[in-house]
C-alpha cells in the first residue's frame, strides 16, 4: 500500500502555484479583459480547474463567473472546436 | 434623522450591448443617445460610453462573424437597469447585452462626468467566408497535459 504510493510518487513538480490575482495587488477579476481570462480557459473553452490553474478559491469563483459572462458576449467561446 | 435630502445614493451599473457589425457610425451613436436618454429620464447619470468597435466574435453572432461592442457605465438603480435592459430587447439593431453592477452606494457628485470614448476595434478585414485563422493558441496548448496523476496526487496529498 505504502509502496505503492512511493512507486508514484514523483511528488517533484517543485513549482509552487500561485494565485495571481493574489500576487498582483491590483489585479482584479474582469469579465471584459480578454487577455487575461484566456490564461484560465483550454483552447476547448472549458475553465481550467483551481489545482491546475493555481487560482485561490476566491478568485477561482470570480474568475468563473468573468468566464461566464464573457461568454455571453462572445468575447470567449463556449465550446471551442479543436482545429 | 435620516432624510431622504441627505442621502441620494445610487448603484453603479455597466452595460455592454453588441451592434449588428454592418450599422454606421452615425447609427451607433443614434442607439448611445436613445441608452441616455433613458438613464437620464430615470434619474440616472451617465458616466461614460465607449465604443469598442468592430470586434471578432468567438462564436457567431446573429449570423455574423463580428459585432460592434457597446460599453457604457452609468448610475443608477434597478428599476433604471430594467428600462434600458426593456429597450435593448426591443431593438433589432442589438443582438446582445448585459448589466452587472459594479457598485453600491455612490454619491452622484463625486464621479465626474467622462467623455465618450471611440476605440478602433479589430482593423483586419478579412473578407467574409474566409477561412478564419486561429491565432494565439499556443500558449494554451501544454495546459492539459498538467492533468495528469501526478498533479491529482500532489494537490490531494496537500490537502
Amino acid at each position: 500500500m505504502g509502496g505503492d504510493d512511493d512507486k508514484r510518487g514523483g511528488r517533484g513538480f517543485g513549482r509552487k502555484k500561485v494565485c495571481r490575482f493574489c500576487a498582483e495587488k491590483n489585479a482584479s477579476v474582469d469579465f471584459k479583459d480578454q487577455a487575461t481570462l484566456k490564461y484560465f480557459v483550454t483552447e476547448r473553452g472549458k475553465i481550467i480547474p483551481r489545482r491546475i490553474s493555481g487560482n485561490c478559491a476566491k478568485h477561482q469563483r470570480e474568475v468563473a463567473i468573468a468566464i461566464k459572462r464573457a461568454r455571453g458576449i462572445a468575447l470567449l467561446p463556449y465550446n471551442a472546436v479543436v482545429g | 434623522m435620516a432624510e431622504t435630502q441627505a442621502a441620494k445614493r445610487l448603484r453603479e451599473y455597466e452595460t455592454i450591448f453588441l451592434v449588428k457589425p454592418d450599422l454606421t457610425d452615425d447609427n451607433v451613436d443614434k442607439l448611445k443617445e436613445r441608452v441616455r436618454g433613458i438613464v437620464t429620464r430615470e434619474g440616472g447619470k451617465v458616466l461614460r460610453f465607449t465604443v469598442w468597435g468592430k470586434k471578432k466574435t468567438l462564436f457567431p453572432v446573429a449570423k455574423q462573424p463580428r459585432a460592434i461592442y457597446v460599453h457604457t457605465s452609468f448610475l443608477g438603480d434597478g428599476r433604471l437597469v430594467a428600462e434600458i435592459e426593456r429597450n435593448l430587447r426591443n431593438l433589432d439593431e442589438v443582438t446582445r447585452y448585459i448589466s452587472v453592477k459594479l457598485a453600491d452606494e455612490v454619491d452622484p457628485e463625486s464621479r465626474p462626468v467622462l467623455e465618450d470614448l471611440k476605440l478602433a476595434g479589430d482593423v483586419e478585414e478579412t473578407r467574409p467566408g474566409a477561412p478564419v485563422e486561429r491565432e494565439g493558441g499556443g500558449f494554451r496548448a501544454e495546459v492539459p497535459e498538467f492533468v495528469g496523476p501526478d498533479a491529482e496526487e500532489e494537490t490531494s496529498e496537500e490537502a
